[in-house]
């Protein structure tokens, strides 16, 4: 066989031989030329070591209060949300669709004009235009409310019965 | 057997397809199905982190992030490719934009640092003699700068490759690179490690 050593493409094969992922004709047909090439010896003696030393180190536990940490930080982003669309709610009971995107709507720009600016707007332009949201913009919207309420009655059994 | 999981496959595949499964389900609204996917996969992407960033503290923060991450494009998810792919490769992208953000430049914890974020190591029965203890610790300390020393790709590309035993085309996925490149990458690590541990033989 060719030398894996003569190329960094066929090296990985004394990787694989190493690691002990080679099948087992392959593996004979390595080890035999292993025995006679000194430099393939050399790598997998040498690969062999570092494994080894590798597997010395062992990583430490994981935190028991990790999953707790993690739910509560989701809680928190469900929370905002929930704050967020609460007074809606009752819109949305009673008006449907076209409330809850108007809604959205109102957030959004809310957001947008709070943000603070790093120029100085410049005049308006001057436009009559105004922007509608389709109903099937707002689906996404509400879907996402049916998800955190889930997750909530998951969090709080005790809000099970919070409706939106 | 959900329809989306092929009955015909393999046990592994279909290993492979169920975590894909369980996310599906967290998008559909099921929210325990993600507490099955964090109990099976926290301990592999803390522990990668963990050697990534060699800062515990920083890689349980991390860790959190990516879990949190993936409950918030659960409405979005598509499984193109494995979950753990995935997983990894968020793990990965925070881990190498910590690393260059500079925040593992806080002190590398060895082992014997007193600090009461750590959880409790568990001691075998059989105590080492001092002598052992102290080898011990030598040995973890030159394997964890050796693996430090290592640029961020190959680092990850090693510990993908030796901890999580990742195929060449699942790394490369994760690193969105070729798999030529991953070769390229875990033979210049590799190399770098034999010069640098083959001597602990």
């Amino acid at each position: 066989m060719h030398c894996p050593m003569e190329g960094r493409e066929s090296a990985d094969i004394l990787l694989a031989y190493c690691a002990q992922k080679l099948d087992a004709r392959s593996t004979a047909i390595l080890e035999e030329h292993i025995q006679i090439c000194p430099a393939c010896r050399q790598f997998a003696d040498d690969q062999k070591a570092v494994w080894k030393a590798l597997d010395t180190w062992e990583a430490d536990p994981v935190s028991a209060d990790f999953n707790r940490r993690l739910y509560a930080r989701i809680e928190k982003e469900v929370s905002v949300w929930d704050l967020i669309l609460r007074p809606f709610r009752p819109l949305v009971a009673r008006q449907g669709l076209p409330i809850a995107a108007a809604a959205a709507v109102v957030i959004m720009a809310g957001v947008l004009l709070d943000r603070p600016s790093a120029i100085e707007p410049g005049p308006l332009p001057d436009t009559s235009a105004t922007v509608e949201v389709a109903p099937d913009q707002a689906e996404p919207t509400l879907q996402e409310m049916e998800t955190m309420r889930d997750l909530n009655r998951l969090m709080r059994p005790e809000n099970a019965d919070s409706k939106i | 057997m959900p329809e989306r999981v092929n009955k015909d496959m393999s046990g592994a595949v279909a290993a492979l397809d169920y975590d894909a499964e369980l996310m599906l389900r967290v998008k559909d609204g099921d929210g325990a199905s993600f507490g099955v996917l964090l109990d099976k996969h926290r301990l592999p992407v803390v522990h990668f982190l963990q050697r990534m960033v060699q800062n515990h503290a920083v890689a349980e923060e991390l860790a959190q992030e990516v879990f949190l991450r993936v409950y918030r494009s659960r409405s979005t998810y598509e499984p193109t490719a494995k979950f753990t792919t995935w997983l990894f490769r968020i793990a990965t992208h925070l881990a190498l934009n910590s690393l260059r953000d500079g925040k593992n430049e806080r002190a590398q914890e060895r082992l014997d640092d007193d600090t009461s974020e750590m959880p409790v190591r568990q001691v075998s029965d059989r105590k080492p003699s001092v002598e052992q203890a102290l080898v011990y610790q030598a040995r973890l300390d030159e394997v964890r700068r050796a693996v430090a020393g290592l640029p961020d790709k190959q680092r990850a590309a090693v510990l993908m490759h030796k901890y999580e035993e990742m195929e060449y085309s699942q790394i490369a996925k994760v690193l969105s690179c070729s798999e030529s490149a991953v070769k390229s990458l875990l033979f210049r690590a590799y190399e770098t490690l034999r010069a640098r541990l083959a001597h602990m033989a």
